[in-house]
């Protein structure tokens, strides 16, 4: 949390004037009981209307005094709370977009997305607490303390009483319930989780005949949070009547005592009511703290997370300017690659070699974690090699600046990725400068072109959140257009076809041949059909290169390579390809 | 106000509890009115007999106050105590209800609508009617009751500092009520704001890897930066207006109370009231002034519910599914002959999805549905589990039609492995059993091990007790389908619905699939959306779709040789091979 508030250093001359107003009003404030205290004493006692009427003129400034310097308080909190909330949220969102995939493998999208926006407002709205309450109840306190005991010093012990019941029955309640609110919030969440299932499951729910079952579920789960909320609130709402208790019993206090002492000093007439509201005033700045350190933990653990975001040293560093001059031509080069994550001990791709040549294909194939995707993010320096060197256009990955080794890459995640905003803004994402021609060309080779057209509004089509208005098939021609409007040096397909139907597939395959022939095209799939005309195929197993040829070579030579064919066609199929390839060989 | 009307019955049951609570808070309301006219005697009988105080008359008082204090917040408790069990209880059965209602509902009714929708009609809504019931009734009947209560106390101390009291105070609560409505407008806005900012980050961090291989970082940035500042501004004006009503109050209070101060001393010396009524009078200006705030803001607050009570009640009023054929036929041992009848359906009026369909598939039968990504494949589903009926036409099961059987009957008749794997949280064994709550252990290892899922299941930390969900991630894709697999197994159906796909599993799991697939499906009437070419040539019958409706239908070579769109779909993927 302190470390948080360092981004409240360009606002100090305005927290300046908040201290001081804020102290202004209390002042002013704590001014007005002692002034009624005079009204009754001096006036109305020794009947001098008078001073009456001078008193109250007096009380009247100092009242538009006071209301004025909380407005300025107020104005002043309000906007520092709010800028303070944008640096720290401006400052996250850059962090989290310059960081690669390697820096935040151990944070889930989601809680990064939660950090944010939800652990950034709880954070702002604990600072707008402090910058008033935080600074307002202690000098409450101790003013009016200082002001009660000079108005009745007799009464003071009135006020120990005070405090001591209400942080008493503040921190019983406290103990009563802090501890149950973890298992209310666990409760809570999985309320929430049933009622999820049986909306998401509904077809399943219903297929098995489960209704009742789940039913039962949810009313189980249901029960058990209504009894606890039961408890919890039956002891929270013992906190207002008891203050009122309290409350009440100290102006009796402070009037019955008043009273005793009429014979000391008749001042205690006026006296006993003036103490009475400085001694509300010293119980109210107490329970306004006791919120505020509720308050607290929950902001920290936020700043905490906050902070574990900010803190991340990014493990890539990247040059300002290329150094060298990359190849014309196109290339990549993977030399004796190596990859761990961060201490890991085990090797996800280890003595990686291989080279992709210009109008050539490589594709990369072998079962879930053998490393394929892995070692296609390499290559943008989504992770960084652990040791081998990677080489684009005759040139070391790490000898790049960023933007120049971006502009060369076109990739197409195996997920559709879209942006909110137009068809249009979407193509051109990478190509700011594409022409209407360039972008339109771009998605009739996509295959996107034809369902582009019938969109309400063509290439302005709005596209919503996440692209949630078009099918997956769409948004991943969509993004394949995307990265063929870049024009790179480089395609890296990320079994981006999965989408697409069989015919869609083959169309699009056929519309790329022609501009691929001075690119490298990268693509990772999963399915034999889609790279048996690749003029690389290197596969992959637990990390280690265990065939790299053509499709009938590898069918020849390489057992992983069959096992993965085998497994995708029919016996009648398979023993159809396995004659060619040996007429092949 | 229908949606208020029914939101009172709704309560009906409550009634005598909310009734009681209000008793109550008014009783708590009175005794605490009382409280400053005492003291103020007090002070009066401690002037009077001033300088020999009569502190027995003094105690007396005390000890009425005392016991007022204390009895006014025993009730006070009693009452919140009553309503505190009156909102879980009520929200209890509002959640009870929602659950039971959407296991009514027509499925149509959520393809049509999000999730989140109806989550939050069960979180969000149902929350806004707890609170406004526990915090409410209490609020408007104490703030009444002493409203009413003090402006008689305070008349009966002295009319004319009363009349001063009543003119500042409405003043104060009219601005600072003008102030919070031009507040909310700012807070709504605010919302908004903050809305469209949560879905560019959660975008852009999704997005992360595309935005970096684009190097569009710093365009990313300011758009972003656009909205964060425009909430920053947002944000700071909601906040400065409804943080001018706390000045705008005090200030108001102030000169009501400076007022009261002056003109009350000059009575007091006028001899007009004494200055222990004087003191009484001051507080009870003090006390005045809360509860006109609370009344006023309370119109927000029943905009609210309104609000919550019109989205849970419109969501209750749902139109059910249409009740189960009566009395419901049954079949005793299903053969497995499925037949549609000059099938019509459509799922909005103006665009028929199958047109006067018509086929019978005899006992053992395995039909293979295929078409192009969103060809309606998941139609036949639909109509054969009855989650939709057709429009025209009907569908038989051995003769008999399913619309004249029970829809638990029909659904009980079919196994279902779907694309998207759902699995609830819970065990993997209550996963497994989840269609056969009878199965013993022994049945769901054999399933398990028939369905090649077994060693993935020992494999887990706590084998069949592992905890498993949804989204949980010790265990992948493909395995999870493999535990639908085995689910169906145990259920044990006489025939089977199949959906093929399996993009994201990995060569050697899918191998696994397609064996247990096969186990499943043999012997067995089925319907497989296929996706598998080995799949769709084994089958008996193939159904071919194209924009929603079936356009061909045949066995593999028939097909072929047909040369329609089944052959250019074949010929497109093999082309080149």
């Amino acid at each position: 949390m302190l470390k948080l508030l360092k981004y409240l250093r360009p606002y100090w001359w305005q927290v300046i004037i908040l201290l001081v107003s804020t102290g202004a009003q209390v002042y002013a404030t704590l001014q007005l009981p002692a002034l009624m205290a005079d009204v009754i004493n001096k006036g109305i006692v020794a009947e001098d209307v008078g001073y009456i009427w001078r008193t109250g003129g007096l009380m009247l400034l100092i009242a538009v005094v006071a209301a004025a310097c909380a407005f300025l308080a107020s104005f002043i909190s309000a906007k520092v709370g709010a800028e303070f909330a944008k640096d720290v949220r401006a400052d996250l969102y850059a962090k989290v977009l310059s960081l690669n995939l390697a820096d935040t493998k151990d944070f889930s999208t989601a809680s990064l997305i939660n950090r944010t926006t939800n652990d950034i407002r709880q954070v702002q709205e604990t600072v707008m607490m402090m910058l008033s309450v935080m600074l307002l109840a202690p000098m409450f306190c101790i003013i009016s303390l200082i002001m009660a005991i000079q108005t009745a010093p007799d009464m003071t012990w009135i006020i120990a009483v005070g405090v001591a019941a209400v942080i008493v029955s503040v921190v019983i309640i406290m103990a009563l319930v802090l501890p149950k609110f973890s298992i209310f919030q666990k409760l809570v969440d999985k309320i929430t989780l049933l009622a999820r299932e049986n909306l998401t499951g509904l077809r399943v729910i219903r297929a098995f005949n489960n209704e009742k079952l789940e039913q039962n579920k949810f009313e189980k789960t249901n029960s058990d949070l209504t009894k606890l909320s039961i408890f919890l609130d039956k002891v929270l709402k013992l906190e207002g009547p008891l203050i009122n208790i309290i409350f009440n019993g100290l102006t009796l206090l402070c009037a019955y005592v008043g009273i005793t002492l009429l014979n000391k000093d008749f001042a205690y007439l006026g006296n006993m009511s003036a103490f009475a509201q400085y001694v509300t005033y010293v119980m109210m700045s107490f329970i306004m703290l006791s919120i505020l350190f509720v308050m607290l933990p929950r902001a920290n653990v936020c700043a905490g997370r906050i902070n574990e975001v900010l803190n991340i040293d990014s493990k890539i560093k990247w040059r300002a300017e290329t150094v060298g001059v990359p190849e014309k031509s196109p290339s990549v080069e993977f030399r004796k690659v190596d990859f761990r994550y961060p201490g890991a001990e085990e090797k996800v791709l280890d003595d990686i070699s291989f080279t992709a040549k210009v109008g050539e294909t490589t594709a990369f194939i072998g079962s879930t974690g053998s490393g394929k995707s892995t070692l296609i993010n390499l290559v943008p320096r989504f992770y960084e090699a652990t040791s081998g060197d990677i080489l684009i256009n005759g040139i070391n990955i790490k000898d790049y600046s960023k933007d120049d080794l971006m502009k060369r890459v076109g990739l197409v995640p195996q997920k559709g990725v879209l942006f909110a905003g137009t068809v249009k803004s979407n193509i051109a994402f990478g190509a700011q400068s594409a022409t209407k021609e360039q972008i339109r060309q771009a998605a009739r080779i996509a295959q996107a072109d034809d369902f582009i057209q019938k969109l309400p509004g063509g290439y302005s089509a709005h596209i919503s959140q996440g692209g949630a208005n078009v099918s997956g098939g769409q948004k991943q021609r969509i993004s394949i257009a995307r990265a063929i409007c870049k024009n790179p040096d480089i395609f890296i397909f990320d079994d981006s076809f999965s989408a697409l139907d069989m015919k869609t597939d083959a169309k699009l395959r056929a519309a790329l041949k022609p501009i691929t022939a001075d690119m490298v095209t990268l693509i990772v799939a999963q399915r034999v059909n889609t790279i048996k005309d690749a003029d690389q195929i290197v596969v992959l197993d637990d990390g280690k290169i265990v065939g790299k040829g053509k499709h009938f070579e590898l069918l020849g030579k390489c057992p992983v390579y069959r096992d993965i064919v085998r497994s995708q066609l029919s016996d009648k199929e398979y023993k159809k390809e396995m004659r060619l390839a040996n007429a092949d060989v | 106000m229908r949606t208020f009307k029914q939101f009172l019955i709704s309560m009906k049951n409550y009634r005598f509890r909310v009734i009681i609570s209000v008793v109550l808070a008014v009783g708590s309301a009175v005794l605490t009115i009382f409280i400053p006219k005492i003291l103020g005697d007090m002070t009066n009988i401690a002037v009077e007999t001033y300088p020999n105080i009569d502190f027995a008359a003094v105690a007396q008082k005390a000890i009425i106050v005392v016991v007022l204090f204390v009895v006014a917040a025993g009730l006070n408790y009693a009452q919140a105590y009553i309503l505190t069990i009156v909102a879980a209880r009520y929200t209890q059965e509002l959640r009870n209800k929602i659950i039971a209602k959407i296991a009514r509902l027509p499925i149509s009714y959520f393809d049509k609508h999000k999730y989140g929708d109806t989550l939050s009609r069960m979180s969000n809504d149902v929350d806004v009617l707890a609170t406004s019931l526990s915090q409410e009734i209490t609020d408007v009947s104490l703030s009444l009751t002493t409203l009413i209560g003090v402006m008689v106390i305070m008349l009966t101390i002295s009319v004319p500092l009363s009349l001063v009291a009543f003119v500042v105070v409405p003043i104060s609560v009219l601005v600072v009520g003008k102030i919070t409505n031009y507040a909310q407008k700012y807070f709504v806005e605010r919302q908004n704001v903050l809305g469209t900012l949560n879905s560019t980050i959660e975008e852009d961090y999704a997005g992360q890897i595309i935005i970096k291989s684009n190097s569009h970082e710093v365009a990313s940035f300011k758009e972003f930066s656009k909205t964060n500042q425009k909430l920053a501004k947002i944000t700071f004006k909601a906040q400065v207006l409804s943080a001018l009503s706390m000045p705008a109050t005090q200030i108001f209070t102030n000169l009501g109370y400076i007022a009261i101060c002056i003109l009350g001393g000059v009575f007091v010396i006028q001899g007009r009231i004494n200055i222990g009524s004087l003191q009484a009078f001051v507080q009870y200006v003090s006390r005045f002034n809360r509860p006109i705030t609370e009344v006023a803001s309370t119109t927000t607050t029943i905009q609210g519910l309104l609000a919550s009570s019109k989205r849970i009640f419109e969501f209750l009023n749902l139109s059910e599914e249409e009740p189960d054929f009566s009395p419901a036929q049954t079949i005793d041992k299903v053969r497995g002959e499925v037949e549609f009848h000059n099938v019509n359906f459509s799922y909005n009026k103006d665009a028929p999805v199958i047109r006067d369909f018509s086929m019978k598939v005899e006992p053992g039968t395995n039909v293979a549905i295929v078409g192009p990504t969103g060809a309606g494949k998941t139609t036949i589903i639909n109509l054969l589990m009855r989650f939709y009926d057709p429009t025209s036409g009907y569908i038989t099961i051995d003769g008999v039609p399913t619309r004249e059987m029970k829809r638990a009957d029909v659904r009980k008749m079919f196994g279902m492995v779907l694309q998207d794997t759902w699995l609830f949280s819970g065990t993997v064994e209550d996963n497994l059993r989840y269609g056969n709550q009878s199965a013993t252990f022994e049945d769901i290892v054999r399933a398990a091990k028939s369905s090649n899922v077994h060693h993935v299941i020992e494999a887990l930390p706590k084998t069949y007790h592992s905890e498993i969900s949804e989204d949980s991630d010790n265990i992948s894709a493909g395995e999870k389908q493999l535990i639908t697999i085995a689910r169906a197994m145990v259920a044990n159906p006489p025939m089977m619905i199949l959906d093929e796909a399996t993009s994201n599993v990995d060569t050697r799991t899918e191998q696994l699939i397609q064996d247990s697939f096969e186990k499943l499906t043999h012997g067995r009437t089925s319907f497989v959306i296929a996706h598998r070419l080995s799949t769709i040539r084994n089958a008996d019958l193939i159904l071919v779709m194209r924009d929603g409706a079936i356009v061909e239908q045949g066995n593999h070579e028939s097909l072929l040789k047909a040369g329609g769109f089944y052959a250019e779909l074949y010929n497109s993927q093999f082309a080149d091979s």
